[in-house]
């Protein structure tokens, strides 16, 4: 059985991957602070196979998000 | 009324905020998110609505157009969405691919807002949060 690591410690632990963390623990604004992590992998897909586990689920990557929102958008049509 | 207060990490580009959402059978699942209010609609990755139950199978023929951020599909009502502690029931949300680098599972869009009185306060890194026409 998996054991139960603080968030900082899975970034450490499994930079740039997508998580599958269970048994997991909030903070009072939900943040997850620690948890059990089932699955890992760079991939994506990979974590969020099938099939499901039947039970309470966290879903986290570690690395740095690219999400720029209208950004994109506004280079894309040289508004920046 | 009751305002939720909600910490968010200033040291990122864009405010991430953590949700809970219930499946039909009651398990909980808690995703990663972005407040986007360039989208007109609350959006869910199509990736986490297949695991979590909410649809059989996710497009394969869905590829980003350039330009734009997300390519979404279709349409579904999540049972309970809880956003900064506001628990939204039949929830109407758009099917979206997400690119797996954005980290996120989740943008919440105009919806959201158009719902609850949204206050950024940025220095300190927290978000207020009210239902509209609620006290």
């Amino acid at each position: 059985m998996e054991k139960k690591i603080t968030w900082n410690d899975m970034k450490t632990k499994f930079p740039d991957e997508w998580l599958l963390i269970t048994d997991f623990d909030l903070d009072q604004s939900g943040h997850l602070v620690a948890g059990v992590v089932e699955r890992h992998s760079r991939k994506k897909d990979d974590v969020y196979q099938l099939p499901a586990l039947n039970k309470p689920t966290a879903f986290r990557y570690t690395g740095e998000s690219t999400f720029s929102g209208l950004r994109d958008h506004a280079r894309e049509h040289n508004i920046l | 009324m009751q305002e939720n207060i909600t910490s968010y990490d200033t040291t990122k580009h864009h405010i991430h905020i953590d949700m809970i959402v219930t499946n039909p059978k009651g398990i909980i699942y808690n995703v990663a998110g972005i407040l986007d209010t360039g989208a007109p609609r609350t959006e869910f990755s199509d990736q986490f609505l297949v695991h979590s139950g909410f649809i059989e199978t996710k497009s394969e023929q869905v590829k980003l157009k350039p330009g734009l951020q997300t390519q979404k599909y279709g349409k579904i009502i999540l049972p309970s969405v809880t956003i900064c502690h506001h628990q939204i029931n039949f929830f109407e949300v758009f099917v979206s691919h997400f690119e797996p680098s954005w980290g996120i599972d989740a943008l919440v869009g105009l919806d959201f807002f158009r719902r609850f009185r949204v206050t950024i306060d940025y220095s300190n890194g927290i978000l207020l949060t009210r239902q509209i026409g609620k006290g």
